[in-house]
């Protein structure tokens, strides 16, 4: 009761204007008003030049997208990327917390270690998993030369599906680290009391997982699910440098497509709508996942 | 009581004097003061890795030299971030005083309206332009003006592992049917780096086809005819027997310059920059060269190369001295250092020197090529009809479509395109 | 009996690591030994993971280090890097403190659309960014990068923040209050130092974005003076037609000393500060 009563006088404070004021003015500015202009030029022919006119063209960008069997492509393909990347960075990071909580020595440098791949520069590695995956690349020098597998070159990168296999290998050994830090702090804060009660009950291996340790991280898994799905939506340098969507636009994601068109053919209206149906796609899966965890 | 509203008072402006800070800062003009230096923005893509830049830093010292008071301050930008950073910089004037950049971006900066309209702008552009091939500055032109003055020129011709092949092709056919007979595992006979219209105009024209209609209104009849159809058809049975590649077709792909340096491709059809690029990088190569091989009209090649551009965004005296710089880079001197380091030079005088002959051995066959080629389509929807091209003969290459369904699409999308 | 099998257990857990993290670690060994290499074997065939004694060269470092222009790229990023984290450090904690802690109108419109920028891909606003950007002259300016990087990392700053001041107890914000303290000293004296974790936590992420980002600062950043490592090194292989890959490498491996300390020195806040409400749902 006395809290609220002193919410309440709170909520008049005027210095609360102090500190809303910074954030809410740089996210208004450079945030806000952005999207906002974007949102209407998803309704316009947008030019752009000296003294030219945008003409209104209503929901027709957002039809050309509809219509644009590459756009169809480039969902299709970020969807496949999703679905590999999201599933496989959970379980490989949430297995190495697993194996890293309970170990007492190293802990620091497995960690360490695990992370280095996320704070190293995109563009790099992903051209280093260019070459990796190359024709003549080291994959193909391993399972050819050193274990015999294949007899030669497979074309990890030529057509279609391999190639946004191998982007997604990118993605994934990139993300590991991620995961593996998130889960980790997950963990850590599961009460110690409930793995003593489970071990004096006997229980094993699985089911201490199945009934303590997976309840303990669920709010964790939603959220590194959400972050993964958005950032799956977001990826652009491995396709950008792996494949440039070679050959023949096969190989394109939302993002390389929505540059293409921003860029090369100045399509700002159909960037527009595209990156507002690629938005919608994220609040709907975000609202729904929500709801599915919340149901449980 | 009054003291809460004096603190509400004080905090109120304390916001207004943030908010005004933050505006007044960022908004403070800095105005041209008499006397301080010119400083002219040069936006370019000299390659670094042939010494293009050092040399273009070596000029810029000269020019400043003999221009007191001009600063001219270059940056790098490579081909897409040039365009981007212009496209970026269309709506809002951020754009720089020169530019020079690919001949295909005049068609397109000029249909965004930015560009100087050069030869009224300028007593003295029909002198420089005299001194200047037509044909490289034909590029420059929209309707009745011109929009820039030529930089570069250059067009491509045949490059061709000697160990690989030992008899170079008459004519196309016979090139398409060496690639086929040297290609095996290790060797892949022809790479192309790129499927547009940079790439395969030179194979339909020297077929006695075309990409467009002469007027430009339509593709139809024309990158489907049966000229075309056979062209890609072509390219298509050499891919499926592995005797063409790129790494556009194939991202697993070595890179043109660097499959052919390490053997693993035995032909390209390629410009002046590919000799310096296989010089410094693969100088063991035994590379031999010829003018591109003649189809069954001729040996009708692209034109490429750059031209100078200025922009509307900057005001009389920056235009002026940027004019100076335009008219310096393109005389005899800084033209013939540019060809030193791989520039094919525009200046009649340069182009007929020793000196340019010395510092580029092939010249001369670059010179008779020039004779031969033809320009690019000159409409700003170009890059997007080069990349339509791509797709298409792309997806027909690699047997994702019969050829004919391929270019049909092709047709039909670059008309939709041209109809706007 | 039960010590052995733990024993074993613990053995199991080490060598799966270590297998697990040797084929993480693959690539980036390949990177260093490759930024070892002279320029022209970087990508020989047949590939060689670890290159021969003879083979060695500290060429390219001595390259990368004896060029000036290094330590400017340098300079140039941490002092973005650093910049940005602190403001959003300082603006997202205000941010949350008070969505977290106070009714106040449009609180809940504010705190959705948080949530709802970081669902929007960032690179569709270029466009309009970049001409908000050209009218307040921050064109080849460090705060052209600076202030918009802070303006994207504040939504999930503020996100990870709220939810962890959420689980703070309200026992110390009341006994300022009783002191007579405002809501400005609850900020100064309790939250602050209180949620310090997972400030630090969200400040690692926001180092690295910043220390990496390249499309808005390569649109931004002209100068030569003024780039930033991420733009120096795309420039650096595009302009010497991408043959010159020790030196890019070299370069890649130093740029990542900073953030490997910066790492080191945080980890332990890191995983406390990940550990609350916002992760947790």
């Amino acid at each position: 009761m006395a809290e609220s009563i002193k919410r309440k006088t709170k909520r008049q404070d005027p210095r609360l204007l102090i500190l809303l004021f910074p954030g809410i003015l740089m996210m208004g500015l450079f945030t806000f008003y952005p999207i906002i202009k974007m949102f209407i030029m998803s309704f316009f022919d947008w030019k752009i030049g000296f003294n030219q006119q945008s003409l209104f063209v209503g929901f027709q960008n957002y039809r050309d997208v509809f219509a644009d069997p590459i756009a169809r492509r480039s969902l299709v393909n970020t969807l496949y990327y999703l679905i590999l990347t999201v599933p496989a960075q959970i379980i490989l990071g949430l297995c190495v917390a697993l194996l890293i909580v309970r170990i007492t020595r190293f802990s620091v440098t497995y960690r360490l270690l695990y992370y280095l791949p996320v704070i190293t520069s995109w563009v790099v590695v992903a051209l280093l998993f260019r070459y990796i995956f190359s024709n003549d690349g080291l994959l193909n020098y391993f399972l050819a030369d050193v274990i015999h597998l294949t007899n030669g070159s497979v074309g990890w990168l030529s057509s279609r599906w391999p190639a946004m296999t191998a982007t997604a290998f990118l993605g994934i050994w990139k993300g590991i680290g991620w995961n593996m830090v998130i889960f980790l702090a997950a963990l850590q804060a599961i009460p110690k009391q409930y793995y003593e009660a489970a071990d004096i009950d006997g229980v094993n291996n699985w089911q201490r997982f199945r009934y303590i340790t997976l309840p303990g991280i669920r709010g964790t898994l939603l959220f590194a699910l959400v972050m993964l799905i958005i950032g799956a939506f977001n990826t652009y340098t491995p396709i950008a440098v792996m494949t440039e969507g070679n050959p023949a636009h096969q190989t394109e994601v939302v993002l390389t497509w929505m540059y293409t068109q921003t860029f090369d053919s100045l399509k700002l209206g159909y960037s527009a709508a595209l990156s507002f149906i690629v938005t919608s796609m994220n609040i709907v899966i975000a609202v729904f996942l929500f709801r599915a965890f919340k149901a449980k | 009581m009054n003291s809460k509203n004096r603190r509400k008072g004080m905090i109120w402006a304390l916001l207004i004097i943030m908010v005004a800070g933050l505006l007044s800062g960022c908004a403070s003009e800095e105005p041209q003061v008499a006397g301080e230096p010119i400083t002219i923005t040069f936006w370019h893509n000299y390659d670094a890795g042939a010494g293009q830049q050092e040399v273009l830093n070596a000029l810029i010292e000269e020019f400043q030299a003999e221009n007191p008071g001009v600063v001219i301050d270059p940056l790098y930008l490579e081909w897409s971030a040039l365009k981007n950073n212009v496209v970026a910089g269309a709506t809002t004037r951020m754009l720089p005083d020169v530019l020079r950049g690919d001949i295909g971006f005049v068609p397109l900066f000029q249909s965004l309206n930015v560009l100087v309209e050069m030869d009224t702008s300028f007593d003295d552009y029909a002198k420089a332009a005299e001194t200047i091939m037509d044909a490289p500055n034909s590029t420059a032109a929209r309707g009745e003006h011109f929009y820039g003055l030529a930089a570069n020129t250059n067009t491509k011709i045949l490059y061709y592992n000697k160990d690989l092949v030992s008899t170079p092709p008459a004519n196309l056919a016979e090139m398409w049917d060496i690639a086929e007979e040297i290609s095996n595992d290790d060797v892949t006979g022809f790479v192309e780096a790129w499927m547009g219209g940079w790439n395969l105009c030179q194979y339909i024209w020297s077929n006695g086809g075309d990409v467009l209609s002469p007027d430009y209104s339509t593709a139809e009849g024309y990158i489907n005819s049966p000229i075309a159809i056979d062209v890609i058809q072509r390219m298509a049975d050499l891919h499926e027997a592995g005797a063409f590649n790129g790494p556009s077709i194939d991202p697993g792909a070595p890179g043109d310059t660097d499959g052919m340096g390490t053997g693993k491709y035995a032909m390209t059809i390629d410009g002046p920059w590919k000799a310096k690029d296989f010089a410094t990088k693969y100088p063991d190569l035994n590379i031999g060269t010829m003018q591109m091989p003649a189809g069954d009209a001729d040996s009708i090649g692209v034109l490429g190369g750059e031209n100078f551009m200025m922009f509307e965004s900057s005001d009389d005296a920056h235009k002026q001295a940027a004019w100076e710089f335009i008219k310096f880079m393109t005389a005899k001197d800084a033209q013939i250092e540019m060809a030193k380091v791989g520039q094919m030079p525009v200046n009649r005088e340069a182009l007929n020197s020793q000196e340019a002959l010395d510092a580029m051995p092939l010249l001369p066959i670059f010179a008779e090529a020039l004779e031969t080629c033809r320009t690019r389509p000159v409409i700003p929807q170009w890059g997007d009809v080069s990349g339509i091209i791509n797709t298409k003969a792309t997806e027909a290459v690699l047997g994702l479509k019969p050829v004919k369904t391929a270019l049909d699409e092709a047709a039909k999308e670059i008309d939709a395109l041209l109809a706007k | 009996m039960k010590k052995k099998r733990i024993k074993k257990a613990l053995v199991i857990r080490y060598l799966l690591l270590t297998a697990g993290m040797l084929i993480m670690i693959l690539p980036m060994v390949f990177m260093i030994s490759s930024s070892l290499r002279p320029n022209a074997m970087t990508f020989a065939y047949p590939p060689k993971l670890i290159p021969s004694l003879s083979e060695i060269t500290g060429e390219n470092y001595r390259y990368v280090l004896g060029n000036a222009s290094f330590f400017q790229y340098m300079k140039n990023t941490l002092l973005v890097a650093g910049t940005s984290t602190l403001l959003v450090a300082w603006i997202a904690s205000m941010l949350a403190y008070s969505i977290s802690r106070f009714q106040f109108q449009g609180r809940n419109l504010l705190y959705r659309a948080i949530i709802m920028t970081m669902l929007i891909p960032g690179l569709a606003m270029i466009l309009p960014q970049f001409e908000l950007a050209v009218r307040f002259h921050l064109i080849d300016n460090l705060w052209g990068v600076i202030l918009f990087y802070t303006a994207w990392m504040i939504p999930f700053s503020t996100f990870l923040i709220k939810g962890f001041i959420d689980d703070i107890p309200r026992e110390m914000d009341e006994a300022i209050y009783m002191d007579g303290g405002s809501i400005l000293t609850v900020y100064r004296m309790a939250i602050l130092p209180m949620a310090s974790p997972s400030i630090a936590a969200v400040s690692i992420f926001n180092f690295l974005f910043s220390f990496e980002e390249l499309a808005w600062s390569q649109t931004i950043l002209r100068s030569d003076r003024l780039r930033t490592i991420p733009v120096a090194l795309t420039q650096f292989f595009q302009a010497h037609n991408r043959t010159d890959w020790g030196f890019v490498l070299a370069m890649t491996c130093l740029s990542m000393i900073p953030i490997v300390l910066l790492y080191i020195l945080l980890q332990k806040y890191f995983i406390a500060g990940l550990s609350s409400g916002a992760v947790k749902g």
